[in-house]
């Protein structure tokens, strides 16, 4: 036998064998920590190198280092902090009152066969109505200071929090209610100890996506006749084609987003460890 | 074969432009057009540029241009600056400077000018303010005005209107609502004490009892409202194409001062030659009803003369205000070597 | 406590589940349920426990109930049914926490649930950290805090392996032993049915009727001794026989259905 040929494979001693060889691997997925800043790190440098080589125009996209400038002048004349304390005072009244309506509505749908059965139609009619649409409207009902504001991002918030609300009690498990239904537990505690908690994880998971929601808004909210603001400052911006000022502005905001997605992150891990 | 083919092409569409102007046939003939695009607003103050294309004037220097419709006076500059078109006609705004200030465009002729006796933009008071003693644009000082935008042409005439009677617009709480509807609803709301609206709002809000219009813009403070302009580097490396293109557009500007500028000895507006044929050609490209746009012709200057000193205070006051580079030098945001001046 | 069955039917729209079920069960008997997927076994324990209403048909109790019982009827169910935002301890107390009760009586129902059943160090530790035999015993502990005078056990162990099931079986036999309370015993499992059950009724397929009440005669506590193992395996060898008919039967409709 021409064993020079394929000699891993060829029966010779029973004392060898064959190793078995390893097939597995592959196909899971392993944290990167480094990964994403050094892409962002890559991905600046070459912007940066663009706009010093000549290759893109400052003004169609202003390299890293004006947006920086930009950035540290806000930071310096202090408006960043005044347009930042206007928009988060915006941001987070709309949203509270966006939330607190939606989930008492949203929880009515959810425990009550007859308020679901009208709220369902009423929210898929209002829903998608696209609320910068009926920004001359709210201006017309709550005025050009801050109540119409509110009401933008309170509106495009209530929404999204009343179908989250009520989709995340139909995910409670029924046999839990059950269970308490067949202890005695009175309606009031199995809301309160049951349906409340079980409903929390969905719940959480719409903040998430209103939180998203209220910084889209808090832009058109600001459209509005607005002094100061992140999105009064973006709007200004670009009216005024000061495209490396926009770009801080926007700067702004996605790390507004990133910090309100960090907080919620932890405050999941707070109230949901038990998953 | 293709070049024949390009060639034949054009003549058919030439010849038939050429046939609807009802001129120029063998001007037309000689050579293939040059294409140009301008970039415009449906608005009357436009109107030079749509008589230059509708009356063949641009076929006449040799031009194909095509007009591109925009929706806000922001887009224009920006379209110029990123060479989607060769020119461009529009107010003057804050943002606009900033585009020059960076290179990107130049001003090269005159477009409309706020003129005594042309109504285009109106200082309108809402009934309770006006009862409250809101009789005159100069009791505009201390009052809530709804404007478009910081850095708009509201924006500006806010601030000649402060100039004029001793206070600045620091002085005012300028709203800034985005767009006119807005505006209107703010006004409408009595959210504000005032607003400027143009000629046809401020119109309709009075005849609807909304409120009261107090006096109009060109009257109290003249000013170089908007201009022609384009890409300094079109100027530079297309110099026979900017000169072609000023020459038609001046054309039209003659026949539209003569048409609609001209004023009695009472100093009323009346009717010059060719009225009714350009007011149909603007009426038709702004797809309004001619009396609209009747009601609200702004002054040209038939030479095409920019108001250099008004475009100077423009951007001092705009740098005075924060919206605009200090370092940049008036001067520099026009070249009207091809217009001559 | 005992519980009398008559004439219970029980439709869900126009499927029958349960037809014509008389039952009764004396105080302090265990009563075992066994027949095939879907016979109604379920439905049946519903409806004894007040959380399924009947089509028709009444269902009644009758007897003492203990001291200190605060809910006569009471469910042990197959997945546990435990909240799983709580601590052990504290889904024992879920089920006191609408009773006036001492603070001292609270505590002392949660602690002797978990003495009993051998969760005295987890009493901290949230559901999903316990193994599954841990936390049947939690639902266990949590159905004996409220003293109850009748058990209704769902398929309690068919969630759980072989040896959890063995461990189990022994904390049920020692509950027995020691409370004595009636008890409807559902499972499809006969090691169970034999191993704890008084009798035995046999379910047919759906519509679920009773087919054989069949009566094991040696008492549990003697059920591992030599001597009992021919009786018993006389009577698996029925229970058998007349389960399997039935599975197979119901097998063959769902198919055809």
């Amino acid at each position: 036998m021409p064993d020079s040929l394929n000699p891993t494979v060829t029966p010779t001693a029973s004392t060898a064998g064959q190793p078995v060889r390893f097939r597995g691997g592959g196909f899971t997925v392993k944290r990167h920590p480094w990964a994403a800043l050094g892409a962002f790190a890559v991905l600046i440098g070459l912007w940066e190198g663009a706009s010093r080589l000549g290759l893109a125009s400052p003004l169609f996209l202003p390299p890293p280092s004006a947006v920086a400038h930009a950035l540290a002048g806000m930071v310096t004349d202090g408006s960043l902090w005044l347009n930042l304390k206007a928009s988060l005072a915006r941001i987070a009244v709309g949203w509270v009152m966006g939330t607190a309506g939606g989930m008492l509505v949203g929880f009515a749908m959810g425990i009550f066969s007859t308020a679901r059965a009208v709220g369902v139609p009423l929210v898929s009619a209002f829903f998608p109505i696209p609320k910068i649409a009926l920004l001359p409207l709210f201006i017309l009902w709550f005025g050009i200071g801050e109540p119409s504001k509110f009401a933008t991002i309170g509106f495009g918030v209530f929404f999204p929090t009343v179908i989250a609300t009520y989709s995340a009690i139909d995910q409670v498990p029924r046999n839990l209610i059950r269970m308490a239904q067949s202890f005695g537990l009175p309606w009031g505690s199995i809301l309160r100890s049951i349906v409340l908690p079980g409903a929390l994880p969905g719940i959480l998971a719409g903040f998430r996506i209103t939180a998203s929601i209220a910084l889209i808004l808090v832009v058109a909210a600001e459209m509005i006749g607005a002094e100061y603001g992140i999105g009064a400052f973006v709007l200004m911006a670009g009216n005024l084609m000061q495209t490396d000022t926009l770009l801080a502005g926007v700067l702004v905001l996605s790390l507004l987003g990133l910090a309100i997605g960090t907080v919620l992150s932890q405050l999941e891990r707070r109230l949901l460890n038990w998953r | 074969m293709t070049l024949a083919r390009l060639t034949r092409r054009a003549l058919i569409a030439t010849a038939g432009a050429a046939f609807a102007a009802g001129t120029l046939m063998s001007a037309a003939l000689a050579q293939p057009l040059e294409k140009a695009t301008v970039g415009a607003l449906a608005l009357s103050s436009s109107g030079p540029i749509f008589i230059a294309k509708a009356k063949g004037y641009f076929e006449k220097e040799g031009l194909d241009v095509d007009v591109k419709m925009f929706t806000s006076a922001q887009q224009v500059p920006v379209a110029v600056a990123s060479g989607d078109v060769d020119f461009g006609v529009t107010g003057l705004t804050a943002g606009f400077y900033n585009l020059a200030s960076k290179g990107a465009v130049t001003i090269i002729a005159a477009q409309s000018r706020d003129e005594p006796g042309f109504p285009l933009s109106a200082y309108m008071a809402t009934n309770a303010a006006y009862d409250a003693g809101l009789k005159t644009p100069a009791d505009l000082k201390g009052k809530r005005i709804a404007i478009t935008t910081v850095g708009s042409t509201f924006h500006y005439m806010i601030g000649l209107l402060a100039h004029k009677h001793g206070f600045t617009v620091k002085d005012v709480t300028m709203v800034p609502l985005q767009d006119v509807p807005k505006m209107v609803a703010a006004f409408k709301g009595g959210q504000v004490d005032a607003i400027i609206a143009p000629s046809t709002v401020s119109r309709q809000l009075a005849s609807d009892g909304a409120g009261k219009i107090l006096g109009w813009v060109g009257d109290e403070t003249p000013w170089q409202l908007g201009a022609l302009f384009t890409a300094p580097k079109t100027m530079k490396d297309r110099r026979p194409l900017v000169e072609k293109f000023v020459r038609a557009y001046k054309t039209a500007l003659a026949e539209y001062h003569a048409a609609f500028n001209g004023k009695d000895a009472s100093g009323a507006l009346v009717k010059g030659p060719g009225y009714d044929e350009l007011l149909g050609i603007i009426a038709d490209a702004t797809k309004q009803k001619p009396e609209i746009v009747a009601a609200g012709l702004p002054y040209v200057d038939p030479q095409a003369r920019l108001l250099v000193d008004d475009v100077v205070n423009q951007v001092k006051f705009w740098q005075s205000e924060g919206q605009v580079d200090k370092s940049l030098d008036p001067k520099s945001v026009m070249d009207l070597s091809v217009a001559g001046e | 406590m005992r519980l009398l069955v008559s004439d219970l039917t029980h439709r869900y729209d126009d499927l029958t589940v349960l037809d014509g079920i008389d039952l009764t069960l004396a105080e302090g008997e265990i009563l075992a349920v066994i027949g095939p997927s879907g016979c109604g076994k379920s439905t049946l324990l519903g409806i004894a426990g007040g959380i399924v209403a009947p089509t028709s048909g009444s269902i009644r109790v009758e007897g003492e109930v203990p001291d200190g019982c605060l809910n006569p009827i009471t469910f042990i169910f197959q997945d546990f049914a435990l909240l799983p935002w709580r601590t052990v301890e504290d889904n024992i107390a879920l089920v006191l926490e609408h009773h006036k009760l001492s603070a001292a009586e609270r505590r002392e129902r949660v602690d002797s649930g978990l003495r009993r059943m051998g969760l005295s160090e987890f009493r901290n530790a949230l559901p999903k950290q316990l193994s599954g035999g841990m936390r049947q015993r939690v639902g266990i502990a949590r159905a004996l805090a409220v003293r109850p005078a009748m058990l209704l056990l769902d398929e309690p162990l068919s969630a759980l392996d072989a040896q959890t099931r063995e461990l189990l079986m022994d904390d049920f036999l020692e509950l027995w032993r020691r409370e004595k309370t009636t008890a409807l015993y559902v499972t499809h499992n006969l090691d169970e049915a034999l191993r704890l059950a008084d009798r035995v009724c046999v379910l047919s397929r759906r519509p679920g009727r009773i087919r054989e009440l069949v009566t094991i005669e040696v008492p549990r506590e003697r059920r591992q001794e030599p001597s009992a193992q021919a009786h018993l395996a006389e009577v698996r060898g029925r229970l058998w026989h007349l389960m399997k008919a039935e599975a197979q039967m119901a097998d063959r409709e769902i198919a055809r259905a």
